[in-house]
This record gives C-alpha cells, sequence and structure tokens, in this order.
C-alpha cells in the first residue's frame, strides 16, 4: 500500500513538473471562421497568426521553443462555442483570444473559468462579458455602453437630433446595444418613436422599413451583428427614401458593406474605436500583416493586440499561471496596433469610440466624442 | 392608407417571389409525390448564375436590358438542366423505392448543393449590379421601385405561361395525365420519365427565375439564402394545397403579405410565428390545403 503511494506521488510530481516545463506555449482562436460573419471570424485569426509570427521572429518567449495556434470556428453560435471551447480545452491550450460575438464569448468564458485558461477577446462588446467577475477574462475592444454614450453624445451635441427610430437583430451584442441607445436617448430628451427587431437571416425589410419611413425620425439607429445584412437593408432604406441620419455601430463596420451597398452606403455614421494609423506600433503590424493576409480587417489589430499583450505577459511573469499571468497584464501598458491600453482590474482596456464616416466609398474618422469637434 | 398601400406592394412583391419559388415544390410533388428539399438550392444557383452572366456580358459592353433578358434566360436554362441532372442521379434510381428514401436523397442533395456552392463561391456576399435596375417613383406617398414593378410582371407573366403549358399544350395534358396514373398514362404511349425530368426542369427554371430577381432585388446573393425561402415557399405550397398549381400562387402571395402585415403592423420578430400560425389554422379546418379539394383533374 506504500509503495503504490509513493509510486502515485512521484507520479504526480512528475506529471506537475511535466506540464511546468512544457516546451511548446498552445495558443488558441474562437472566432466565427464559416458562415455570414466570417469576414470577421477570419481577420481575428489571421491577428492572432501575425502576433505569433512577429514574437517568433524577435526571438520568441524564453522556456517555450515554440508558440503554436489552434484556430476554431464558433460560427457565433452559442453552442458551437462552448463546443471549441472543450476542444481548446481537451488540446491543452494556455490561453485563448475570442470571440467575436458576445453571445457567444460569454457561454464559453465560464468553460474556460473552471480550468483557469485565459480568454482575451478582440470583438465582443456587450458590458456582461467583463461584469462577471471571472478572473481569466479580458477584453481588447471597447465596451458597448461606452459605445451607446458616443452615439448619443453625438447625437445630442454635433447633430442635436429630436427623434431617434431603432432597429436590431436580436443578438446579445445588437440587441443590448440598441437597448442602451434607446434607454441613454430617453434619458436625454430624445424621443424614441420605435424600437424594432428583425431576425437573423432577414433579407426582406421592406415593412419594418415603412414604419420607420411613416414615423419620420431625425435619426434612423441600425445595430446589426454583420455587415452584409446592413449593406442591404441600406439599399432597401435608401430606395423607400428614408429621409433620417443613418447611424450604426462596429459590427457593420466591414469592407463588405461598401461593396454590397455601393453609393448607397454614403452619408453613414458609425461608432468605431479610433485608431491612430501614423503610429509606429500600428505600422509594425501592417508591415507584418498585409503582405500575407492583405488589407486588415475591422478586428484584426484588436486580435494581434490581445495576442501581443498575452504573449508579453507570459514573458514578464515567466509562468502561464493564471495568477501570475494575470498580475503582468495588469502591470503593463501595451503599445498596441489599436491602441495603446492598460487592463484593468475588471479585464476591461478602456474605450475610445469616435464617429466615423461613409464618404465616397471610404471611412473617414469624422467626429472626435471627447473634444467634441471634427477631425 | 399609404402606410397600408405601401405594405400592400411590399407584401406583392415578396408574395410572388414565394410562389414562384412554391410551384416548382407543387410540380414535383404532383407529379411523384416527392417533397424535393434540394429546391432552394436551385433558387440560390440561380442567384449565383444570374450575377455571373449578367456581369460577364455587362463588361462586355451589351446593353443592360439585353444583359438582363439573356441573364434571365441563360440562368432558367442552366438551372433546368442542372435540375434534370439532379433527378437523374439521385431521385430516378430510387423511384421504386419507399417515400422515405427519396426524402433523405432529397435532403442530401440540398446539403450538396450548397456547399458546392460555398466552396466555388466562397463564404462571402456577391454584389448584384443593382444600378441596372435603380429607381422608382412616388405615387401619392407610396414608395414603388422598378425593381418591385418588374419582379410583379415577370411573375404574372410566368405564371400566365405556366398555366398554358399545363392546361392548354399536349405537353400539359401528358404532364397531368402522368400525375393522375403514370402505369396508365405509359400504357397509353406517354413517356413518364421524359415527362418527370420536364417536370423538374420548369420548376426549376422558375427558381432561378426568382433567383435573379431577389438579387437585384435584395441587392446581393449568398450561399445560405435558398434555405430559408425554400422553407417559406414549402409552406406556401402546403397552405394552397399541394399539388395544386394555383393553390401554389395563391398560398405564396398569402405568406407573403401575412409575413410583411404582421412585420407592418405588429412586429418583425413575429412574422415567422404568424406566416405558420395561418399554415397550421389553414390545415386545421382544410387538411388538404386551400385548393387541395379538385386535386385530381388540375394536379401536376
Amino acid at each position: 500500500m506504500k509503495r503504490i503511494l509513493i509510486l502515485m506521488l512521484v507520479l504526480a510530481i512528475s506529471l506537475v513538473s511535466a506540464s511546468a516545463f512544457a516546451e511548446t506555449l498552445k495558443l488558441g482562436s474562437m472566432s466565427p471562421l464559416t458562415g455570414p460573419y466570417a469576414a470577421d471570424g477570419n481577420d481575428i485569426a489571421n491577428g492572432v497568426r501575425t502576433a505569433i509570427e512577429v514574437v517568433k521572429s524577435e526571438g520568441g518567449i524564453p522556456g517555450f521553443d515554440d508558440i503554436t495556434l489552434s484556430a476554431q470556428d464558433t460560427a457565433c453560435d452559442p453552442r458551437q462555442a462552448v463546443a471549441a471551447a472543450n476542444k481548446l480545452i481537451n488540446e491543452g491550450v494556455n490561453a485563448v483570444i475570442g470571440t467575436y460575438c458576445s453571445s457567444a464569448t460569454l457561454p464559453s468564458s465560464e468553460a474556460f473559468d473552471e480550468e483557469d485558461i485565459i480568454m482575451l477577446t478582440p470583438g465582443a462588446t456587450n458590458e456582461n462579458v467583463t461584469e462577471r467577475g471571472l478572473q481569466n477574462m479580458f477584453r481588447t475592444c471597447g465596451r458597448d455602453d461606452d459605445q451607446s454614450k458616443a452615439a448619443l453624445a453625438f447625437m445630442t451635441n454635433y447633430l442635436k437630433s429630436k427623434s431617434i427610430y431603432l432597429v436590431d437583430d436580436k443578438t446579445a451584442y445588437s440587441q443590448g446595444l440598441a437597448d442602451n441607445v434607446e434607454k441613454a436617448s430617453g434619458a436625454a430628451g430624445i424621443k424614441v418613436l420605435g424600437h424594432d427587431h428583425v431576425n437573423q437571416g432577414d433579407k426582406d425589410f421592406s415593412a419594418v422599413l415603412t414604419k420607420v419611413k411613416a414615423a419620420n425620425p431625425d435619426v434612423f439607429y441600425i445595430s446589426l451583428q454583420n455587415s452584409a445584412t446592413g449593406a442591404l437593408l441600406l439599399i432597401q432604406a435608401k430606395r423607400m427614401g428614408i429621409d433620417a441620419v443613418y447611424l450604426s455601430q462596429d459590427a457593420v463596420y466591414h469592407p463588405q458593406l461598401i461593396t454590397i451597398a455601393k453609393k448607397d452606403a454614403d452619408g453613414m455614421y458609425l461608432t468605431f474605436g479610433y485608431v491612430d494609423t501614423s503610429a509606429p506600433s500600428y505600422k509594425k503590424f501592417i508591415k507584418a500583416y498585409e503582405p500575407k493576409y492583405g488589407k486588415p480587417g475591422a478586428y484584426s489589430a484588436y486580435a494581434y493586440d490581445s495576442a501581443m499583450a498575452y504573449l508579453a505577459a507570459v514573458k514578464k511573469a515567466g509562468s502561464v499561471e493564471l495568477s501570475k499571468v494575470r498580475t503582468a497584464l495588469l502591470s503593463m501598458e501595451f503599445k498596441g496596433a489599436s491602441k495603446t491600453f492598460r487592463y484593468k482590474e475588471n479585464g476591461d482596456s478602456g474605450s475610445n469610440y469616435i464617429i466615423r464616416k461613409i464618404e465616397n466609398g471610404k471611412f473617414v474618422d469624422y467626429w472626435n466624442v471627447q473634444t467634441g469637434e471634427k477631425f | 392608407m399609404d402606410y397600408f398601400l405601401q405594405q400592400l406592394i411590399n407584401g406583392v412583391t415578396l408574395g410572388g417571389v414565394y410562389a414562384l419559388i412554391a410551384l416548382g415544390y407543387t410540380m414535383v410533388y404532383g407529379i411523384i409525390q416527392l417533397i424535393n428539399f434540394a429546391h432552394g438550392e436551385f433558387f440560390a444557383a440561380g442567384g449565383y448564375m444570374g450575377v455571373i452572366i449578367i456581369s460577364y456580358l455587362s463588361a462586355k459592353g451589351v446593353s443592360p436590358v439585353l444583359c438582363i433578358a439573356l441573364g434571365l434566360g441563360l440562368t432558367m436554362v442552366y438551372c433546368a438542366i442542372l435540375a434534370m441532372a439532379v433527378e437523374k442521379v439521385a431521385y430516378k434510381p430510387l423511384r421504386s423505392s419507399s417515400r422515405l428514401s427519396v426524402l433523405l436523397s432529397a435532403l442530401g442533395m440540398s446539403i450538396f448543393l450548397q456547399h458546392g456552392l460555398m466552396l466555388t463561391q466562397g463564404v462571402y456576399d456577391k454584389p448584384y449590379p443593382t444600378a441596372m435596375t435603380a429607381g422608382g417613383f412616388e405615387l401619392g406617398g407610396v414608395v414603388v421601385s422598378y425593381m418591385q414593378i418588374y419582379i410583379i410582371l415577370i411573375t404574372a407573366f410566368l405564371l400566365v405561361a405556366l398555366n398554358l403549358l399545363v392546361f392548354k399544350t399536349r405537353i400539359g395534358k401528358a404532364m397531368r395525365a402522368t400525375a393522375q396514373d403514370k402505369v396508365m398514362s405509359a400504357l397509353l404511349g406517354i413517356n413518364s420519365n421524359r415527362i418527370i425530368s420536364l417536370t423538374f426542369a420548369i420548376g426549376a427554371g422558375l427558381a432561378a427565375a426568382a433567383g435573379i430577381m431577389v438579387g437585384f432585388y435584395y441587392g446581393s446573393v449568398n450561399y445560405t439564402m435558398g434555405f430559408v425561402p425554400g422553407i417559406k415557399a414549402f409552406a406556401a405550397a402546403v397552405l394552397g394545397g399541394i399539388g395544386n398549381i394555383t393553390g401554389a400562387m395563391i398560398g405564396g402571395l398569402i405568406i407573403g403579405m401575412v409575413e410583411i402585415f404582421a412585420a407592418g403592423y405588429l412586429s418583425s420578430e413575429y412574422k415567422d410565428v404568424f406566416a405558420f400560425i395561418i399554415l397550421i389554422a389553414v390545415l386545421y379546418f382544410r387538411p388538404t390545403g386551400i385548393m387541395g379539394e379538385n386535386v385530381d383533374d388540375t394536379r401536376v
């Protein structure tokens, strides 16, 4: 009996030490690689790939021979996201970059929490992501309550709007954001003429747009999960002749919106995080990303920053243990491609939303929320 | 009143699209009692083939009207051939086996075609050259786009043409005879295999036309676009009385209108719910569907 106990003890110690001196740092990424959100999902996986390539070319991380990536598909579906999370847990990843959709991030982060695996999201903006007291959850992008404040500041201070009509497509993200804007508008004295919900996968918006036209609002707020759907809605809204300011959010921000809607996209405003494209850290990212993966999408830089921050923290902590990496992440300031940031106690990195506008088929920086001035 | 008329136009346009797709379901069911679940994919394939042909022609400098006419015609022929091939490969070998195995074969074909489209055309939306059909007019507060007029006119034309074909020609008579009794009509010298093939071809051709019109109307096509309209059109065919051509047209219009009016007067969230409540209610009181009674002499 004693002998068996000793044997088991030895075995346990050797297993622990084996994992402590693991030679490969395993990263996982989770994003929608197929389906309607595939464009943003592939941008995210490519951002993480770029970060790994950059760190490797700079000599890697002491104590690790190699850094690998296992890119998983969530299809933006909560069930598939949990399945992908379990797959990554089985593969023994040290950290996960993802996911894109808030509805997929919320359940999968809890699976990772049980296993003490760090998760850094580049795209999930629903405020609940970092409001659950999870120690493993970090967020590199902004938050929807801040995003709705930016939208509201633009409406009250710049547009001086009197009324608003909102349409969303019922995901944790899109409806959560529209609800925030609705509440804030009501409190600020902007009359809410209506708030309608359409279904995921709808193509025909003629009925709801006829409603919007009859209500004749100053601002038409569009909160959809997908840029292609946003384009379809824009085309139909312009055809219907809705004479309002079109205001939307960061999920609709994608070159695809302009490719499909063409002229009809011109004049639309969107809230999106400010990216200083002249900063050296952004140029370094572009130099590594563009030759291999083409023009970066809306979330490539956030995914790149999430992975870079994690790898820097592991280097500083000299360990992949959750508590040590967490302490390192909280203690460092990162000069990222998307922004310069520092993670807070709850995992947030701060929002820096600005208003962008589509002009002549291009996204341009339009209005600074902080200063209240045009760029 | 303006609001009502606007929603009516929206509803008729959407209903017309559903009616065109529903005809394919109903004709195939009428003739071999098969619910062809791959039918929605002919609609998607038509949407893609249409934009490929039309973009190619317009790049060569062909005038827009000719582009669209040729695109529509060639795409309908392409989808007709595709449907005949599908019938030969997936359904004909199973003609004497149980109806369940043919149904499974149809489901498999649907998945095969949808993912084939994804692999060859990619996961992103493909934009349509909407400038060709842009524009419209306002009539006392009601906005009508030219594309809505085109959809209604082309749908009406195809429906009339189909009715003439089925009820006034020898081929139509052969189709109706085959639907009534395959063995007897074969004994009387009708080549039932050819008639079945033709039925698939006509149904897919109509779905292809719907695919192109949807592409122009909404602005883009996507590989998943066949699924939801396919289900709605199937519901429309059942609502009208599956197997009955006039029923499919009426069913399509009803489903389209109910959807639009539910979204316009209640909420967009519930439009699908209402479309299916109507379906269930009609089937409860008339299990054969609206036009389902005189099945024997008008079905195809």
